[in-house]
């Protein structure tokens, strides 16, 4: 008998890719997280502290995003527009340059420095973020086309 | 989802544990359980499968009436 063959039926396989499923959103808020608190109370050399954790957070959104877009995924509840984009750009921008605010703030006591130096990582952050989503979309969107088009029917997939 | 009633009247019919129809159909005993149970909605290889060892058809086990579905929603 195959030592390796599967030895779950479809429910425990199903059980079993809930618990990855789980363990997955675990470390990728998990690596997020710790990031954001070296970030935070990193005294020097900060890009080297989270430079571990910053690969293997990389790779690990690299890959579903990559994954996804193959697959003509892109989420359960949101849509790819320029609308939900741009929200989203936006809260990651806000929270960006709140952070940089903080940490600039700890350094520089200087509230309007502070607040200058947030500002501009917070629009650095939303317009980065916006455009790479844009590209994104239109990726997602053109793969969607490629794998909802009909290959009997004319535009459809080659045979 | 309901619970499946047919398919423990199919096994009581022929005699058989829940662990019985598990092994003979290839599952676990927790599988087939939940299946019984309605907490489970089997593929329709493994309905197939235990169709085949209860020597009943789909529609004996799995179908279920129009009302039924509604009621259950």
């Amino acid at each position: 008998m195959n030592r390796w063959k599967n030895k779950l039926d479809e429910m425990q396989e199903q059980k079993l890719l809930k618990i990855e499923h789980n363990g997955v959103w675990l470390a990728f808020w998990g690596l997020f997280a710790t990031i954001i608190i070296q970030i935070i109370i990193g005294k020097e050399n900060i890009l080297r502290s989270i430079a571990g954790e910053w690969i293997v957070f990389m790779l690990l959104s690299g890959y579903m995003l990559a994954a996804c877009i193959k697959n003509g995924i892109w989420d359960r509840r949101l849509s790819p527009n320029p609308k939900t984009n741009a929200s989203v750009s936006l809260i990651a921008g806000i929270a960006t340059g709140l952070i940089l605010f903080a940490l600039f703030y700890g350094n520089s006591h200087s509230i309007t420095l502070s607040a200058v130096f947030g500002l501009c990582f917070s629009a650095g952050t939303f317009a980065v973020l916006f455009l790479v989503m844009s590209i994104l979309s239109s990726l997602y969107k053109r793969r969607v086309n490629k794998l909802e088009a009909d290959p009997g029917e004319p535009g459809g997939r080659k045979k | 989802m309901g619970r499946n009633i047919a398919i423990k009247v199919a096994r009581a019919q022929r005699d058989m544990t829940q662990k019985e129809l598990a092994e003979a159909v290839g599952i676990s005993r927790q599988t087939v359980n939940a299946i019984e149970q309605g907490e489970y909605n089997p593929t329709i290889k493994l309905c197939r499968a235990i169709c085949r060892v209860l020597e009943k058809t789909l529609d004996d086990l799995f179908w279920e009436e129009k009302d039924d579905e509604q009621m259950e929603k």
